[in-house]
Protein backbone atom coordinates (compact mmCIF):
# COMPACT_ATOMS: atom_id res chain seq x y z
CA UNK A 1 0.00 0.00 0.00
CA UNK A 2 1.32 3.35 -0.70
CA UNK A 3 0.34 6.13 1.51
CA UNK A 4 0.21 9.23 -0.41
CA UNK A 5 -1.26 12.45 1.68
CA UNK A 6 -2.70 15.16 -1.21
CA UNK A 7 -4.56 17.47 0.48
CA UNK A 8 -5.80 20.23 -2.35
CA UNK A 9 -8.45 21.89 -1.07
CA UNK A 10 -9.18 25.40 -2.30
CA UNK A 11 -9.57 28.43 0.14
CA UNK A 12 -13.24 28.47 0.61
CA UNK A 13 -13.92 32.02 0.78
CA UNK A 14 -12.72 32.10 -3.58
CA UNK A 15 -15.28 30.02 -4.41
CA UNK A 16 -17.75 31.62 -2.69
CA UNK A 17 -16.79 34.46 -3.79
CA UNK A 18 -17.80 34.04 -7.16
CA UNK A 19 -20.86 31.87 -6.38
CA UNK A 20 -22.27 34.82 -4.35
CA UNK A 21 -21.02 37.59 -7.28
CA UNK A 22 -23.16 35.03 -9.87
CA UNK A 23 -25.90 34.82 -8.10
CA UNK A 24 -26.59 38.75 -7.49
CA UNK A 25 -26.20 38.97 -11.58
CA UNK A 26 -28.56 36.38 -12.11
CA UNK A 27 -31.34 38.31 -10.02
CA UNK A 28 -30.02 41.38 -12.30
CA UNK A 29 -30.15 39.74 -15.33
CA UNK A 30 -33.98 38.71 -14.39
CA UNK A 31 -35.26 41.92 -13.31
CA UNK A 32 -33.96 43.71 -16.61
CA UNK A 33 -35.65 40.71 -18.78
CA UNK A 34 -38.61 41.28 -17.37
CA UNK A 35 -38.91 44.68 -17.85
CA UNK A 36 -38.18 44.68 -21.43
CA UNK A 37 -40.04 41.66 -22.05
CA UNK A 38 -41.90 43.21 -24.76
CA UNK A 39 -39.28 44.12 -26.97
CA UNK A 40 -37.80 40.79 -26.80
CA UNK A 41 -41.43 38.97 -27.62
CA UNK A 42 -41.56 40.84 -30.99
CA UNK A 43 -38.29 39.24 -31.95
CA UNK A 44 -36.00 41.91 -31.34
CA UNK A 45 -32.86 40.10 -29.29
CA UNK A 46 -30.08 43.03 -30.23
CA UNK A 47 -31.48 45.69 -27.94
CA UNK A 48 -28.83 47.15 -25.14
CA UNK A 49 -31.25 45.85 -22.30
CA UNK A 50 -30.66 42.13 -24.02
CA UNK A 51 -27.28 42.49 -24.62
CA UNK A 52 -26.57 43.74 -20.92
CA UNK A 53 -29.25 41.17 -19.47
CA UNK A 54 -27.67 38.06 -21.49
CA UNK A 55 -24.54 38.98 -20.40
CA UNK A 56 -25.30 39.42 -16.99
CA UNK A 57 -26.88 35.90 -16.95
CA UNK A 58 -24.26 34.15 -19.37
CA UNK A 59 -20.75 36.17 -17.49
CA UNK A 60 -22.34 37.26 -14.68
CA UNK A 61 -24.00 34.53 -13.44
CA UNK A 62 -22.66 31.38 -15.12
CA UNK A 63 -19.17 32.50 -16.24
CA UNK A 64 -18.80 33.28 -12.69
CA UNK A 65 -20.47 30.07 -11.01
CA UNK A 66 -18.62 27.81 -13.31
CA UNK A 67 -14.99 29.28 -12.31
CA UNK A 68 -16.12 29.59 -8.46
CA UNK A 69 -17.22 25.90 -9.33
CA UNK A 70 -13.73 25.10 -11.04
CA UNK A 71 -11.54 26.58 -8.25
CA UNK A 72 -13.29 24.51 -6.39
CA UNK A 73 -13.56 21.18 -8.41
CA UNK A 74 -10.23 21.61 -10.54
CA UNK A 75 -7.98 20.75 -7.53
CA UNK A 76 -9.88 17.80 -6.39
CA UNK A 77 -10.70 16.24 -9.71
CA UNK A 78 -6.96 17.03 -11.26
CA UNK A 79 -5.33 16.30 -8.14
CA UNK A 80 -3.31 19.52 -7.64
CA UNK A 81 -3.41 22.53 -6.45
CA UNK A 82 -4.63 25.56 -7.28
CA UNK A 83 -1.22 27.82 -8.79
CA UNK A 84 -1.84 30.82 -6.47
CA UNK A 85 -4.98 31.48 -4.39
CA UNK A 86 -3.60 35.47 -4.13
CA UNK A 87 -3.75 35.60 -8.08
CA UNK A 88 -6.88 33.74 -7.56
CA UNK A 89 -8.87 36.95 -5.23
CA UNK A 90 -7.29 39.65 -7.30
CA UNK A 91 -8.79 37.42 -11.04
CA UNK A 92 -12.43 37.72 -8.98
CA UNK A 93 -11.94 41.53 -8.75
CA UNK A 94 -10.64 42.42 -11.98
CA UNK A 95 -13.66 39.92 -13.32
CA UNK A 96 -16.75 41.13 -10.85
CA UNK A 97 -15.93 44.60 -11.77
CA UNK A 98 -15.69 44.07 -15.34
CA UNK A 99 -18.35 42.24 -15.98
CA UNK A 100 -20.04 44.74 -13.55
CA UNK A 101 -19.09 47.95 -15.49
CA UNK A 102 -19.64 46.05 -18.96
CA UNK A 103 -23.39 45.14 -18.11
CA UNK A 104 -23.88 48.42 -16.96
CA UNK A 105 -22.42 50.01 -20.33
CA UNK A 106 -24.21 47.57 -22.89
CA UNK A 107 -27.92 49.03 -20.98
CA UNK A 108 -26.46 52.89 -20.95
CA UNK A 109 -24.00 53.17 -23.88
CA UNK A 110 -22.94 50.14 -25.76
CA UNK A 111 -20.85 52.21 -28.30
CA UNK A 112 -18.62 52.97 -24.47
CA UNK A 113 -18.70 48.86 -23.70
CA UNK A 114 -15.00 48.48 -25.17
CA UNK A 115 -13.08 49.68 -21.89
CA UNK A 116 -14.95 47.61 -19.63
CA UNK A 117 -15.10 44.57 -22.32
CA UNK A 118 -11.33 44.33 -22.08
CA UNK A 119 -11.47 44.52 -18.06
CA UNK A 120 -13.49 41.48 -18.15
CA UNK A 121 -11.34 40.06 -20.97
CA UNK A 122 -8.47 40.74 -18.90
CA UNK A 123 -10.30 38.92 -15.64
CA UNK A 124 -10.99 36.06 -18.10
CA UNK A 125 -7.41 35.79 -19.27
CA UNK A 126 -6.48 35.85 -15.82
CA UNK A 127 -8.44 32.87 -15.09
CA UNK A 128 -7.73 30.90 -17.82
CA UNK A 129 -3.84 31.86 -17.00
CA UNK A 130 -4.57 30.48 -13.26
CA UNK A 131 -6.21 27.26 -14.70
CA UNK A 132 -3.35 26.49 -17.19
CA UNK A 133 -0.56 26.58 -14.70
CA UNK A 134 -2.36 24.29 -12.72
CA UNK A 135 -3.70 22.07 -15.16
CA UNK A 136 0.05 22.21 -16.32
CA UNK A 137 1.32 20.65 -12.83
CA UNK A 138 -1.57 17.62 -13.00
CA UNK A 139 0.94 14.46 -12.80
CA UNK A 140 -0.96 12.67 -15.49
CA UNK A 141 -3.49 13.83 -18.13
CA UNK A 142 -6.71 12.76 -18.36
CA UNK A 143 -9.36 12.91 -20.64
CA UNK A 144 -11.24 15.20 -18.43
CA UNK A 145 -8.49 17.55 -19.06
CA UNK A 146 -8.73 17.35 -22.89
CA UNK A 147 -12.67 18.24 -21.80
CA UNK A 148 -11.64 20.91 -19.49
CA UNK A 149 -8.23 22.46 -21.48
CA UNK A 150 -10.66 22.51 -25.07
CA UNK A 151 -13.61 24.40 -22.69
CA UNK A 152 -11.06 27.07 -21.59
CA UNK A 153 -9.80 27.34 -25.32
CA UNK A 154 -13.06 27.42 -26.24
CA UNK A 155 -13.90 29.93 -23.94
CA UNK A 156 -11.08 32.65 -25.09
CA UNK A 157 -12.44 32.25 -28.31
CA UNK A 158 -15.53 33.28 -27.14
CA UNK A 159 -14.22 36.08 -25.76
CA UNK A 160 -12.03 37.17 -28.56
CA UNK A 161 -15.29 37.13 -30.87
CA UNK A 162 -17.35 39.36 -28.07
CA UNK A 163 -14.43 41.45 -28.14
CA UNK A 164 -14.11 41.37 -31.73
CA UNK A 165 -17.82 42.40 -31.99
CA UNK A 166 -17.63 45.30 -29.60
CA UNK A 167 -14.58 47.10 -31.97
CA UNK A 168 -16.65 46.21 -34.85
CA UNK A 169 -19.76 48.08 -33.15
CA UNK A 170 -17.58 51.09 -32.39
CA UNK A 171 -15.30 51.54 -35.56
CA UNK A 172 -17.53 49.93 -38.34
CA UNK A 173 -14.44 48.22 -39.35
CA UNK A 174 -15.00 44.22 -41.04
CA UNK A 175 -19.25 45.37 -41.27
CA UNK A 176 -19.32 42.16 -43.50
CA UNK A 177 -18.02 39.47 -40.93
CA UNK A 178 -20.09 40.73 -38.02
CA UNK A 179 -22.73 38.54 -38.59
CA UNK A 180 -20.23 35.02 -38.97
CA UNK A 181 -18.30 36.68 -35.41
CA UNK A 182 -21.25 37.12 -34.04
CA UNK A 183 -22.50 33.18 -34.98
CA UNK A 184 -18.68 31.86 -33.64
CA UNK A 185 -19.16 33.85 -30.58
CA UNK A 186 -22.39 31.71 -29.55
CA UNK A 187 -21.26 28.90 -30.92
CA UNK A 188 -18.02 28.51 -28.70
CA UNK A 189 -19.66 30.20 -25.94
CA UNK A 190 -22.99 28.18 -25.97
CA UNK A 191 -21.81 24.75 -27.14
CA UNK A 192 -18.01 25.48 -27.43
CA UNK A 193 -17.16 26.16 -23.40
CA UNK A 194 -20.03 25.32 -20.99
CA UNK A 195 -21.20 21.74 -22.99
CA UNK A 196 -17.40 20.71 -22.85
CA UNK A 197 -17.29 22.10 -19.33
CA UNK A 198 -20.44 20.15 -18.02
CA UNK A 199 -19.26 17.17 -20.03
CA UNK A 200 -15.65 17.05 -18.39
CA UNK A 201 -16.69 17.78 -15.37
CA UNK A 202 -19.99 14.91 -15.85
CA UNK A 203 -17.54 12.75 -15.80
CA UNK A 204 -16.16 13.41 -11.98
CA UNK A 205 -19.46 14.25 -10.80
CA UNK A 206 -21.98 11.58 -11.93
CA UNK A 207 -19.86 9.10 -10.34
CA UNK A 208 -19.62 10.86 -7.56
CA UNK A 209 -22.73 11.88 -6.88
CA UNK A 210 -24.24 8.15 -7.79
CA UNK A 211 -21.26 6.35 -6.34
CA UNK A 212 -20.80 4.19 -9.67
CA UNK A 213 -18.15 1.99 -10.26
CA UNK A 214 -16.93 -0.09 -12.37
CA UNK A 215 -17.67 1.50 -15.40
CA UNK A 216 -15.90 2.02 -18.69
CA UNK A 217 -14.18 5.08 -19.63
CA UNK A 218 -13.87 4.05 -23.40
CA UNK A 219 -17.26 6.16 -24.77
CA UNK A 220 -15.47 9.65 -23.49
CA UNK A 221 -12.84 9.57 -26.05
CA UNK A 222 -15.63 9.13 -28.67
CA UNK A 223 -17.92 11.96 -27.06
CA UNK A 224 -14.67 14.33 -26.80
CA UNK A 225 -14.20 13.57 -30.79
CA UNK A 226 -17.08 13.69 -32.45
CA UNK A 227 -18.14 16.90 -30.29
CA UNK A 228 -14.71 19.28 -30.91
CA UNK A 229 -14.80 17.88 -34.35
CA UNK A 230 -18.26 19.21 -34.75
CA UNK A 231 -17.67 22.44 -33.64
CA UNK A 232 -14.42 22.98 -35.35
CA UNK A 233 -16.45 22.23 -38.56
CA UNK A 234 -19.19 24.05 -37.46
CA UNK A 235 -16.98 27.38 -37.04
CA UNK A 236 -15.30 26.91 -40.09
CA UNK A 237 -18.59 26.75 -42.20
CA UNK A 238 -19.73 30.05 -40.34
CA UNK A 239 -17.14 31.71 -41.88
CA UNK A 240 -16.72 30.51 -45.34
CA UNK A 241 -20.53 30.52 -45.83
CA UNK A 242 -20.62 26.50 -46.46
CA UNK A 243 -24.13 24.76 -45.92
CA UNK A 244 -22.95 21.14 -46.59
CA UNK A 245 -20.21 21.51 -43.56
CA UNK A 246 -22.54 23.27 -41.00
CA UNK A 247 -25.26 20.39 -41.43
CA UNK A 248 -22.18 18.34 -41.49
CA UNK A 249 -21.11 19.99 -37.68
CA UNK A 250 -24.28 19.66 -36.52
CA UNK A 251 -24.29 16.48 -37.02
CA UNK A 252 -21.04 15.86 -35.57
CA UNK A 253 -21.95 17.98 -32.49
CA UNK A 254 -25.55 15.59 -31.99
CA UNK A 255 -23.80 12.08 -32.14
CA UNK A 256 -21.10 13.78 -29.43
CA UNK A 257 -24.21 14.85 -27.22
CA UNK A 258 -25.80 11.62 -27.97
CA UNK A 259 -22.82 9.15 -27.06
CA UNK A 260 -22.43 11.37 -23.95
CA UNK A 261 -25.80 10.99 -23.12
CA UNK A 262 -25.56 7.33 -23.49
CA UNK A 263 -22.55 7.27 -21.51
CA UNK A 264 -24.05 9.01 -18.71
CA UNK A 265 -27.20 6.22 -18.48
CA UNK A 266 -24.04 3.38 -18.40
CA UNK A 267 -22.57 5.28 -15.36
CA UNK A 268 -25.47 6.05 -13.46
CA UNK A 269 -26.72 1.96 -13.96
CA UNK A 270 -23.85 1.05 -12.49
CA UNK A 271 -24.61 3.01 -9.36
CA UNK A 272 -24.01 1.95 -6.01
CA UNK A 273 -26.70 4.88 -4.57
CA UNK A 274 -30.19 3.31 -5.32
CA UNK A 275 -31.84 6.88 -4.32
CA UNK A 276 -30.26 9.35 -6.22
CA UNK A 277 -30.50 13.18 -4.59
CA UNK A 278 -33.19 15.13 -6.39
CA UNK A 279 -31.05 17.86 -7.74
CA UNK A 280 -28.71 15.70 -8.74
CA UNK A 281 -31.50 14.15 -11.09
CA UNK A 282 -32.27 17.60 -12.85
CA UNK A 283 -28.83 17.56 -13.93
CA UNK A 284 -29.74 14.02 -15.46
CA UNK A 285 -32.71 16.07 -16.77
CA UNK A 286 -30.40 18.68 -18.53
CA UNK A 287 -28.64 16.07 -20.60
CA UNK A 288 -32.09 15.01 -21.85
CA UNK A 289 -33.09 18.72 -22.81
CA UNK A 290 -29.56 18.88 -24.20
CA UNK A 291 -29.91 16.27 -26.21
CA UNK A 292 -33.48 16.38 -27.66
CA UNK A 293 -32.31 19.99 -28.41
CA UNK A 294 -29.23 19.34 -30.05
CA UNK A 295 -31.72 16.71 -32.43
CA UNK A 296 -34.02 19.40 -33.13
CA UNK A 297 -31.15 22.09 -33.87
CA UNK A 298 -29.96 19.35 -36.96
CA UNK A 299 -33.57 18.61 -38.12
CA UNK A 300 -34.62 22.22 -38.00
CA UNK A 301 -31.01 22.94 -40.08
CA UNK A 302 -31.83 20.43 -42.83
CA UNK A 303 -35.30 21.63 -43.24
CA UNK A 304 -34.10 25.46 -43.98
CA UNK A 305 -35.88 26.54 -40.64
CA UNK A 306 -33.00 26.99 -38.51
CA UNK A 307 -33.30 30.76 -39.32
CA UNK A 308 -36.68 31.35 -37.94
CA UNK A 309 -35.80 29.50 -34.38
CA UNK A 310 -32.64 29.90 -33.71
CA UNK A 311 -33.24 32.61 -31.01
CA UNK A 312 -35.97 30.55 -29.20
CA UNK A 313 -33.47 27.27 -29.67
CA UNK A 314 -30.69 29.22 -28.07
CA UNK A 315 -32.25 30.43 -25.47
CA UNK A 316 -34.03 27.09 -24.69
CA UNK A 317 -30.58 25.04 -24.59
CA UNK A 318 -28.94 28.23 -22.60
CA UNK A 319 -32.00 27.39 -19.75
CA UNK A 320 -33.11 23.65 -19.82
CA UNK A 321 -29.28 22.83 -20.53
CA UNK A 322 -26.22 24.68 -19.50
CA UNK A 323 -28.72 27.06 -16.80
CA UNK A 324 -30.58 24.02 -15.59
CA UNK A 325 -27.25 21.66 -15.02
CA UNK A 326 -25.40 24.78 -13.25
CA UNK A 327 -28.28 25.27 -10.80
CA UNK A 328 -28.38 21.76 -9.91
CA UNK A 329 -24.98 20.97 -9.78
CA UNK A 330 -24.92 24.63 -7.48
CA UNK A 331 -27.62 23.00 -4.92
CA UNK A 332 -24.78 20.13 -4.13
CA UNK A 333 -21.74 22.47 -4.59
CA UNK A 334 -22.96 25.33 -2.26
CA UNK A 335 -23.80 23.16 0.54
CA UNK A 336 -20.17 21.04 -0.04
CA UNK A 337 -18.54 24.21 0.37
CA UNK A 338 -20.39 26.03 3.01
CA UNK A 339 -19.84 22.66 5.29
CA UNK A 340 -16.27 22.49 4.71
CA UNK A 341 -16.16 26.09 5.80
CA UNK A 342 -17.92 25.38 9.09
CA UNK A 343 -17.63 22.02 9.80
CA UNK A 344 -14.39 20.53 8.57
CA UNK A 345 -12.42 20.76 11.53
CA UNK A 346 -16.06 19.61 13.64
CA UNK A 347 -16.07 16.32 11.98
CA UNK A 348 -14.52 13.44 14.51
CA UNK A 349 -15.15 15.97 17.36
CA UNK A 350 -19.01 16.82 17.47
CA UNK A 351 -21.46 15.62 15.41
CA UNK A 352 -22.23 17.23 11.84
CA UNK A 353 -24.58 17.24 9.48
CA UNK A 354 -25.14 15.41 6.13
CA UNK A 355 -24.87 17.48 3.25
CA UNK A 356 -28.48 16.85 2.60
CA UNK A 357 -29.45 18.01 5.74
CA UNK A 358 -27.76 21.41 4.78
CA UNK A 359 -30.14 22.02 2.33
CA UNK A 360 -34.49 22.15 1.84
CA UNK A 361 -34.52 19.11 -0.93
CA UNK A 362 -38.36 19.26 -0.80
CA UNK A 363 -39.18 22.33 -2.58
CA UNK A 364 -36.00 21.22 -5.30
CA UNK A 365 -38.84 19.29 -7.24
CA UNK A 366 -41.70 21.68 -7.71
CA UNK A 367 -39.20 24.70 -8.03
CA UNK A 368 -37.34 22.89 -11.18
CA UNK A 369 -40.28 21.31 -12.62
CA UNK A 370 -42.05 24.97 -12.44
CA UNK A 371 -38.52 26.21 -13.98
CA UNK A 372 -38.45 23.95 -16.75
CA UNK A 373 -42.20 24.87 -17.92
CA UNK A 374 -41.81 28.69 -17.35
CA UNK A 375 -38.90 27.82 -20.28
CA UNK A 376 -41.05 26.20 -21.94
CA UNK A 377 -43.43 29.40 -21.81
CA UNK A 378 -41.19 31.57 -23.24
CA UNK A 379 -39.42 28.83 -25.71
CA UNK A 380 -43.35 29.14 -27.12
CA UNK A 381 -43.87 32.71 -26.64
CA UNK A 382 -40.59 33.66 -28.66
CA UNK A 383 -41.04 31.34 -31.37
CA UNK A 384 -44.97 32.11 -31.61
CA UNK A 385 -44.12 35.96 -30.73
CA UNK A 386 -46.68 36.36 -27.78
CA UNK A 387 -45.55 39.16 -25.65
CA UNK A 388 -48.45 38.16 -22.88
CA UNK A 389 -47.12 34.70 -22.84
CA UNK A 390 -43.50 35.67 -22.72
CA UNK A 391 -44.47 38.06 -19.92
CA UNK A 392 -46.05 34.93 -17.73
CA UNK A 393 -42.97 32.93 -18.47
CA UNK A 394 -40.81 35.36 -17.92
CA UNK A 395 -42.69 36.28 -14.78
CA UNK A 396 -42.46 32.90 -13.90
CA UNK A 397 -39.06 32.37 -14.47
CA UNK A 398 -37.91 35.17 -12.43
CA UNK A 399 -39.65 34.17 -9.56
CA UNK A 400 -38.09 30.64 -9.51
CA UNK A 401 -34.57 32.17 -9.77
CA UNK A 402 -35.26 34.41 -7.35
CA UNK A 403 -36.48 31.50 -4.91
CA UNK A 404 -33.65 29.50 -6.28
CA UNK A 405 -31.12 32.02 -4.98
CA UNK A 406 -32.85 32.38 -1.42
CA UNK A 407 -32.76 28.52 -1.20
CA UNK A 408 -28.91 28.78 -1.80
CA UNK A 409 -28.43 31.61 0.44
CA UNK A 410 -30.01 30.16 3.20
CA UNK A 411 -27.32 27.33 2.88
CA UNK A 412 -25.18 30.05 4.70
CA UNK A 413 -27.13 30.28 7.47
CA UNK A 414 -26.90 26.64 8.86
CA UNK B 1 -14.11 -4.30 28.76
CA UNK B 2 -12.96 -2.87 24.96
CA UNK B 3 -9.47 -2.65 24.16
CA UNK B 4 -7.74 0.25 22.40
CA UNK B 5 -8.15 -1.70 18.93
CA UNK B 6 -11.76 -1.79 19.61
CA UNK B 7 -12.27 1.69 21.01
CA UNK B 8 -10.59 2.94 17.22
CA UNK B 9 -12.92 1.25 15.49
CA UNK B 10 -16.04 2.67 17.19
CA UNK B 11 -14.62 6.09 17.27
CA UNK B 12 -14.48 6.11 13.87
CA UNK B 13 -17.61 4.83 13.49
CA UNK B 14 -18.56 8.58 14.24
CA UNK B 15 -16.67 9.65 11.08
CA UNK B 16 -19.40 9.80 8.54
CA UNK B 17 -18.85 10.61 4.62
CA UNK B 18 -21.36 13.97 4.82
CA UNK B 19 -22.13 13.52 1.16
CA UNK B 20 -23.31 9.54 1.96
CA UNK B 21 -24.00 10.18 5.71
CA UNK B 22 -22.20 6.28 6.35
CA UNK B 23 -19.95 6.32 8.18
CA UNK B 24 -16.54 5.76 7.25
CA UNK B 25 -16.10 1.78 8.68
CA UNK B 26 -19.00 0.69 7.07
CA UNK B 27 -18.07 2.56 3.63
CA UNK B 28 -15.28 0.29 3.80
CA UNK B 29 -12.50 2.96 3.57
CA UNK B 30 -10.73 1.62 6.82
CA UNK B 31 -8.45 -0.71 5.33
CA UNK B 32 -6.07 -1.27 8.57
CA UNK B 33 -5.89 0.07 12.54
CA UNK B 34 -3.17 -1.19 14.51
CA UNK B 35 -2.30 -0.52 17.53
CA UNK B 36 1.42 -0.41 19.43
CA UNK B 37 1.88 -1.72 22.74
CA UNK B 38 2.90 2.60 23.86
CA UNK B 39 -0.63 3.13 22.21
CA UNK B 40 0.59 4.58 18.67
CA UNK B 41 -1.90 4.16 16.53
CA UNK B 42 -1.59 4.02 12.57
CA UNK B 43 -4.95 3.63 10.55
CA UNK B 44 -4.55 2.90 6.70
CA UNK B 45 -7.44 4.05 5.06
CA UNK B 46 -8.95 5.09 1.43
CA UNK B 47 -11.56 7.62 -0.01
CA UNK B 48 -14.31 6.07 -2.76
CA UNK B 49 -12.29 7.78 -5.57
CA UNK B 50 -8.63 9.98 -5.88
CA UNK B 51 -10.40 13.51 -6.55
CA UNK B 52 -13.02 12.81 -3.59
CA UNK B 53 -13.67 16.87 -2.62
CA UNK B 54 -14.06 15.41 1.05
CA UNK B 55 -10.34 14.44 1.34
CA UNK B 56 -8.91 16.63 3.99
CA UNK B 57 -12.14 16.65 5.72
CA UNK B 58 -12.81 12.88 6.16
CA UNK B 59 -8.85 12.33 6.95
CA UNK B 60 -8.61 14.92 9.91
CA UNK B 61 -11.98 13.59 10.83
CA UNK B 62 -10.50 10.02 11.33
CA UNK B 63 -7.41 11.94 13.21
CA UNK B 64 -9.85 13.69 15.17
CA UNK B 65 -12.12 10.78 16.27
CA UNK B 66 -8.99 8.79 17.69
CA UNK B 67 -7.35 11.25 19.04
CA UNK B 68 -10.21 11.68 21.35
CA UNK B 69 -9.74 8.32 22.97
CA UNK B 70 -7.74 9.26 26.16
CA UNK B 71 -5.60 6.30 26.04
CA UNK B 72 -3.99 6.79 22.30
CA UNK B 73 -0.31 8.42 22.19
CA UNK B 74 0.47 9.30 18.46
CA UNK B 75 -2.44 8.94 16.07
CA UNK B 76 -1.29 8.55 12.01
CA UNK B 77 -3.53 8.57 8.79
CA UNK B 78 -1.83 6.95 5.84
CA UNK B 79 -4.08 6.98 2.95
CA UNK B 80 -3.57 5.05 0.06
CA UNK B 81 -4.97 4.51 -2.99
CA UNK B 82 -3.58 0.82 -3.46
CA UNK B 83 -5.77 -1.17 -3.48
CA UNK B 84 -8.78 0.74 -4.82
CA UNK B 85 -11.74 1.09 -2.85
CA UNK B 86 -15.04 -1.07 -4.14
CA UNK B 87 -18.24 -1.63 -3.12
CA UNK B 88 -17.17 -5.16 -1.89
CA UNK B 89 -15.53 -3.42 0.81
CA UNK B 90 -19.09 -1.80 2.32
CA UNK B 91 -20.46 -3.86 5.06
CA UNK B 92 -24.13 -5.36 4.57
CA UNK B 93 -25.27 -2.14 6.80
CA UNK B 94 -23.31 0.23 4.29
CA UNK B 95 -25.19 -1.42 1.52
CA UNK B 96 -28.11 -1.22 2.90
CA UNK B 97 -28.37 2.48 3.53
CA UNK B 98 -27.51 2.80 0.26
CA UNK B 99 -31.02 0.77 -0.19
CA UNK B 100 -28.94 -2.13 -1.59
Amino acid sequence: MLPQNMGNETNIKLPISFILFSFLALVLSQILLLLNGQIMAGGSFRIPAIWSSAHLIVLGWALMAAMGAMYQLVPVAFLTKIWNEKFGFIQFFVTAVGIATFAGTLYSSPQHALIPGVLTLLGILMFLFQMFMTLKTQAIPTILTAFVGSALVCLFITIFMGITLVYCLKTGVGAEYYQSIFKAHLLMGVTGWFTLLIFGFSYKMVPMFSLSHGFPMVQAKYVYGFYVSGLVITFVSIFINNSVLLKAGFLLLLIGFSVFSWHISIIIKKRLKKKLDKPFTFALVAIGFGNVLHLAAFILLWTHKISTFAGPLIYTYLFLWIVLSIVSYLYKIVPFLWWTYKYSKEIGKNKVPSLKEMMNEKIVTPLFFLFIIAVLIVFCALALKTAILFNIGQFILSIVFIVITACILRVLKK
Amino acid sequence: MMNLHEKVLEALKSVYDPELNINVVDLGLIYNVEVTESADVTITMTLTTPGCPLHDSITSGVRYSVEGIEETNKVEVNLVWVPAWSPEKMTPEGLKLLGR
